[in-house]
């Protein structure tokens, strides 16, 4: 009975002591701090995840259901005739416009009437890549065995022909080596992943598929070799429907060489990469039974294709950039019949806001082909038909006078690529770089032109530099 | 070489959480301590890795730039500290 009665003594000490806890104001004051705490270090870890999850999100791109860029009505199709190296590779060309040549003399003339030479498209291209070796980093014979090597296999797959000609070499339309039988996929998701793994195989970088749109398609087709037009309908061997894209990679190195020869040695393998890529997936579709033409530079536009296939966006230079490696990239094509194909979607990776702001292959270009104004509809830099005669009117985009950069290649003889080696997206695959690109993909406009500077002040895509010629001969010892 | 960067990076970093632990179980450290002890080590350390990476992919001149703008910072936020917590000790 003690015993029972000494029990709940205790046990009301142990209530009224808990009861004075309870209300003890200092107790409870820390008790809410804590929560307090714990609520704010709790909202911040939340915060913080949303925030990784939207920037990871806005680093694979914003999916677009149609094309991401504005399209007029008036907009027409281009007709291969007025691309420039079609027109720089053909003599009859030549002859029917030489309106063409004579408003650029004048430009040029306007632009720099002391250092003024005549310039010709077509015979002036003739010595393209042939002249006497220089006594200047880049541009000795050694650089020059590189370029033509570096093109050797891209013009031997295309049967000899340049990077434009239609129907020629892997890119033939003869439809050889097709099976009887079409192989049928389960879904149109495992038919797209099964191209996708094909050309993982073959070497691509990158890969998209996207509708055949024939706003991207030359109309007419031409060869220069044989100065000859091509119907998509007469001509061609099947309707195409479906267009899957394909990006080869450009060796970083080589292409901080820029605008030197040696960059032209990876320029032209990786063209031969993505012709040989394009020509594999060629005869991939073909044994499953479906018509394919291979396609480099002819058939249709590289860049509204690969924009189109959510490989990149449409960039201040011209190019697509793609992320992690920027401009950096060739593309090849392949058109085939088979459509029961799971497309991509256009996406949009923040790259147009950057552009906007950064202009660095702009101030680089050494032709100064590439406008430093804002996006047009129309080229800016004139209105005259007989100069503007190869511009596509009618997509809002930056307008570059391509013809002043055909000019600089010619003077170069050989190509430039400063636009490429310049570009801040332009990067080798390195961990830091993805974390400016996280940056830079929510960061506003004024963050742009900041993040610019900082490239440069970090020592990153300078062009014309000496010592990246004397670095690449030494990267052998890696291999 | 990256991959043993990172090896050896995460070994640094133990090591200095571990220091960070040994400080607090000497010196009480409030939210400016604490934050200005891992706002600085962390500069440090990036600023290692930064450096590391961008040898690796041939571009010294960013390599010396992420020292001298990410370690340097990383340095001065903890010999702010440092002073912080010596005023701290000798006042208290």
């Amino acid at each position: 009975m003690v015993t029972d009665n000494h029990e709940k003594d205790q046990v009301q000490d142990n209530l009224d002591q808990s009861s004075e806890k309870k209300t003890n104001p200092q107790e409870l004051d820390r008790s809410r701090r804590r929560f307090l705490k714990f609520g704010i270090a709790g909202a911040g870890a939340a915060l913080a995840a949303a925030g990784g999850i939207t920037i990871v999100k806005r680093m694979e791109g914003i999916p677009h259901d149609g094309f991401p860029l504005p399209i007029r009505d008036d907009f027409k199709r281009i007709d291969q005739r007025n691309q420039i190296n079609v027109f720089a590779n053909s003599k009859a060309l030549n002859d029917k416009h030489p309106e063409r040549n004579r408003s650029f003399n004048a430009q040029l003339q306007k632009e720099n009437p002391q250092g003024f030479k005549p310039f010709h498209f077509y015979e002036t291209r003739q010595t393209f890549m042939a002249g006497s070796y220089r006594d200047a980093p880049g541009y000795s014979q050694l650089e020059r065995a590189l370029a033509v090597a570096g093109f050797s296999s891209a013009r031997q797959q295309l049967g000899g022909g340049s990077m434009e000609a239609p129907n020629s070499g892997v890119s033939s339309w003869k439809q050889e080596m097709l099976a009887k039988n079409q192989y049928q996929f389960n879904a149109p998701k495992e038919a797209a992943l099964a191209i996708k793994s094909a050309a993982r195989l073959f070497g691509a970088l990158r890969c998209g598929i996207t509708k055949r749109d024939e706003r991207w398609d030359y109309d007419p087709i031409y060869d220069a070799s044989v100065e000859r037009e091509f119907s998509w309908e007469k001509d061609f061997p099947f309707e195409p429907k479906t267009v899957i894209v394909i990006m080869a990679e450009m060796d970083y190195h080589t292409m901080a060489a820029a605008p030197s020869w040696m960059q032209d040695g990876t320029v032209g393998d990786a063209y031969a990469n993505a012709i040989k890529i394009a020509g594999q997936l060629t005869i991939f579709l073909r044994q499953l039974g479906y018509q394919t033409v291979a396609s480099m530079n002819d058939l249709g536009i590289n860049a509204p294709y690969a924009i189109a296939a959510g490989l990149g966006e449409g960039a201040r230079n011209g190019q697509v950039i793609t992320p992690k490696y920027g401009p950096r990239v060739r593309i090849s094509k392949v058109y085939t019949d088979f459509d029961l194909v799971e497309y991509d979607k256009a996406r949009t990776f923040g790259v147009a806001s950057f552009c906007l702001n950064c202009k660095r292959c702009a101030n680089s270009c050494p032709s100064k082909a590439i406008t430093l104004g804002d996006p047009s509809w129309e080229p800016t830099y004139s209105t005259d038909p007989d100069y503007i005669w190869h511009a596509s009117r009618g997509v809002l985009k930056f307008h570059n006078d391509a013809k002043k950069c055909a000019k600089f290649w010619i003077d170069n003889d050989g190509s430039c690529g400063n636009c490429i080696c310049s570009c801040p997206y332009n990067k080798p695959d390195f961990w830091h770089h993805r974390l400016v690109d996280a940056q830079n993909v929510i960061a506003p406009g004024p963050v742009h032109a900041f993040m610019r500077e900082m490239d440069i002040f970090f020592g990153y895509g300078k062009v014309s530099d000496p010592d990246r010629v004397k670095k690449f001969w030494k990267l052998g010892k890696s291999v | 070489m990256m991959d043993f960067t990172w090896y050896l990076l995460g070994v640094l970093t133990g090591g200095v959480a571990y220091v960070l632990y040994l400080i607090s179980r000497k010196i009480t450290l409030n939210w400016l301590s604490w934050s200005g002890l891992i706002a600085g080590s962390s500069l440090v350390l990036f600023s290692i890795a930064w450096a590391v990476g961008s040898v690796l992919e041939g571009v010294p001149r960013a390599a010396s730039m992420g020292i001298l703008l990410f370690g340097l910072s990383g340095v001065v936020i903890l010999t702010l500290v440092g002073r912080l917590l010596a005023l701290k000790k000798g006042g208290g």
